[in-house]
């Protein structure tokens, strides 16, 4: 379903697309972030959360990045940007 | 931070006469090697996962016009700000800033085309150095067979420079590279940039000059999405992973020994031939033990390494390896280190160096330390020989899962899981007492997956057979020659001592007491010490040691092993070479990582100790 109501990217579910708004770190952390695609403005997709651990890979800028759920909680998303991608893999 | 960009398109035309020196750039894993290797006919590393290239290389290519130009493989970077030691390398030399490089004359900017949008972002950067530039879009035939397509005239337009479509692959594209570096490409029209320095602006304007080129990106390729459904599924990914792992290993006992038995017996037929041509002598024992029967008995070894290669390059370039770190990040989180550690704990199956090499990739210095720390624990391939030549002398086959696994292969498995236990244990510990750090955010970007080509792994083998023959044909020719000559003198009545009473002998006597708590004996004291320049050495040491003192003919090396250890010694000797930092070459290179002996020097002696203790133990376990 559409989860409206998520603001932080460890919170979008898998097959959901959503825009980045803000980065919560110190600068230098920020700024790599971004140059790996986390960039407010990007759209961001969650493929799938990884078996038994922490990590969920994410489709951002053209690229599959795996990042860590307390690195992406981190990572706020714009309100009522999430919608359903239709060609999202949902299992 | 990209300013205001002021391409010089008037230099485009003639590279200086003296320096020639065109730096290739661009992110991580879009085939700036690749792309290097065809220009110059080099065989720089190539694998299909971010961080392969961690230093600079430099090589030369002719261009019709009698000039010649140095091109230099750079590692990948995401931006100007550099993080990690390869990227500083990068940036320091796209700079100028290098000790030991001038100022390149001109750069390659490599990206990849099937990720136009998001790599273009990479360009005021680049750009803003004020170097003439090529940009070359890479990837054209994954491009067009995924159904994108792009307008480079009008990306060149937009941002000022040249702009090529290019396949580092199929070689579409490289006449106008070789055009670009002769100097006779035409050059762009002058474009202002727009003045951006912050990233956000950069991917506007990336995307808007990717717009206004007619770009298509290539439709995302569907069997990615369902490989990455298998390879990370909960049960499945892990269960598929250690099915590859034990393929790999009963492959490595059961497809190489017709290979292996045919290389045995090519030696002992020319042993024989060379024993019937030259009258006794001195060259003929040095010859036939010496070179032989030591050289020879590695050179038996080096199928079982192929395969072991062949496996390793699949998985590199298919981009599993990176699926596997992905698995891997859990357990390595566990022991304090963040999954890109596994990336270079992996490379050293083949070997430590590159592996403490990569860790230039790990940001940060205290985690790339205890990453390089321990990579000598895991199982090298030089470690190999020594393996499968105690496995098969001393553990009788036997089917354990049908003929998926049989008692061999399991206890190559085990010593490579005891290799990797005691390389996260380790660093478990050093993490969680000298080590400590504060975790930075982990981020690890996915290659595509794409299929391994023959050619590439045809190379890959070939390169891995050209550096084994180097060794022996160097380390070990020169460690048994040396040997020989010590277990021949001093001559009594004439006549080569008894080995026993020799120099070599001697010297073995003096340190069996140190071997003997572990079962061992002074003959394999001696191969102790000579693997210390390299681990296979001790192979071709107790072949040279056996083959001078039998009487008629050298005897297999696997009997002489059997009458002369127990199986408790046996096990104990495993357990040593699992351990031992017995490579001189990894020493000085953990030295010149890491700036100084210190801690090559606590690595070795925690390393010695472990193998000593583990050895001992076992020897009194096993008997
Ligand atoms: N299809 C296709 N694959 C390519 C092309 N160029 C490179 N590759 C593949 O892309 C992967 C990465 O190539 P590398 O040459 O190692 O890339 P790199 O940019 O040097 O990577 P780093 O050194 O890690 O930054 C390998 O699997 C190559 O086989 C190309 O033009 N077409
Ligand atoms: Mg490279």
């Amino acid at each position: 379903m559409p989860s409206t109501e998520s603001d932080s990217l460890d919170r979008l579910p898998p097959g959901v697309t959503a825009v980045i708004a803000a980065l919560d770190f110190e600068e230098a952390d920020r700024v790599r972030l971004m140059e790996l695609g986390f960039i407010p403005g990007s759209s961001v997709s969650c493929q799938r959360v990884v078996p038994l651990g922490d990590l969920a890979i994410f489709q951002v800028e053209g690229t599959q990045v795996a990042l860590r759920k307390d690195t992406a909680a981190r990572i706020t998303l714009q309100p009522s940007s999430a919608a359903r991608n239709p060609d999202a893999d949902s299992g | 931070m990209p300013t205001a960009v002021e391409p010089r398109t008037e230099t485009q035309h003639s590279l200086p006469a003296k320096n020639r020196a065109v730096a290739i750039c661009g992110p991580p894993n879009v085939g700036k090697s690749s792309f290097f290797n065809r220009l110059t006919g080099l065989r720089q590393k190539v694998a299909n996962y971010p961080g392969i290239t961690v230093e600079k290389r430099i090589g030369s290519l002719r261009l019709e016009d009698g000039g010649q130009v140095d091109l230099i493989d750079l590692p990948g970077i995401v931006g100007m700000h550099p993080r990690s030691e390869d990227e500083r390398i990068c940036v320091e030399i796209l700079r100028g800033r290098s000790a030991t490089l001038p100022r390149p004359a001109a750069a390659i900017l490599l990206l990849d085309s099937t990720n136009l949008q998001a790599h273009l972002r990479m360009v005021p950067g680049i750009l803003g150095l004020g170097l003439p530039t090529l940009v070359v879009l890479n990837m054209a035939d994954e491009l067009e067979a995924r159904g994108g397509s792009v307008d480079t005239e009008a990306v060149s337009a937009q941002i000022g420079v040249p702009v090529v479509l290019a396949s580092a692959v199929t070689g579409t594209g490289m006449r106008e590279v070789v055009r670009f570096l002769q100097g006779s490409l035409a050059p762009a029209h002058k474009v202002e940039l727009p003045v951006i320095n912050n990233i956000p602006g950069e991917r506007k304007w990336a995307h808007s000059v990717a717009a206004q080129s007619s770009y298509h990106a290539p439709e995302p390729s569907l069997w990615g999405r369902r490989l990455d459904r298998i390879f990370l599924h909960p049960v499945g990914g892990p269960m598929i992973f250690l099915a590859v792992v034990i393929a790999v290993f009963q492959s490595i006992f059961t497809l190489a020994v017709p290979i292996m038995d045919a290389v045995e017996s090519a030696i002992g037929v020319s042993a024989g031939w060379i024993g019937a041509l030259l009258p006794d002598s001195m060259l003929k024992g040095l010859l036939l033990d010496g070179v032989w029967g030591g050289v020879g008995s590695v050179l038996v070894f080096l199928p079982q390494i192929l395969i072991l290669f062949l496996f390793i390059g699949v998985l590199e370039d298919s981009g599993y390896l990176a699926r596997a770190a992905v698995i891997a990040d859990r357990s390595m989180r566990a022991i304090g280190l963040e999954g890109r550690s596994f990336i270079p704990l992996l490379s050293s199956y083949a070997c430590a160096i590159p592996a403490v090499m990569a860790a230039r990739t790990i940001e940060n210095q205290r985690d790339r330390l205890a990453t390089l720390l321990v990579a000598p624990l895991t199982t090298c391939s030089a470690r190999l020989p020594v393996y499968a030549l105690l496995i098969a002398a001393f553990i009788p086959e036997r089917p354990l899962l049908g003929p998926f696994l049989g008692t061999r292969a399991a206890v190559l498995l085990a010593l490579y899981a005891a290799g990797f236990i005691a390389a996260c244990g380790t660093a478990w510990l050093l993490k969680s007492m000298v080590l400590r750090s504060k975790p930075a955010p982990f981020v690890l970007q996915l290659p595509a997956y794409r299929w391994p080509t023959i050619r590439s792994l045809a190379f890959r083998l070939i390169d891995r057979s050209k550096i084994f023959l180097r060794r022996a044909g160097t380390v070990i020719l020169v460690t048994t020659i040396v040997l020989w000559f010590l277990a021949s003198v001093p001559y009594q009545d004439g006549e080569p001592p008894p080995i026993g009473e020799s120099l070599a002998g001697s010297i073995g006597r003096t340190i069996e007491p140190l071997v003997e708590p572990l079962g061992l004996n002074w003959k394999i004291g001696i191969g102790l010490i000579t693997s210390l320049a390299a681990r296979e050495v001790i192979v071709g040491t107790l072949g040279t040691i056996y083959g001078m003192e039998a009487d008629e003919g050298s005897p297999a090396l696997q009997q002489a092993l059997q009458a002369e250890l127990s199986f408790g010694g046996a096990i104990a000797l495993l357990m040593y070479f699992a351990f031992a930092m017995q490579c001189m070459s990894t020493v000085a290179i953990v030295r010149r990582e890491t700036g100084g002996w210190k801690w090559p020097a606590i690595q070795f002696g925690y390393m010695l100790a472990l193998a000593y203790s583990t050895g001992f133990a076992a020897y009194r376990v096993f008997g």
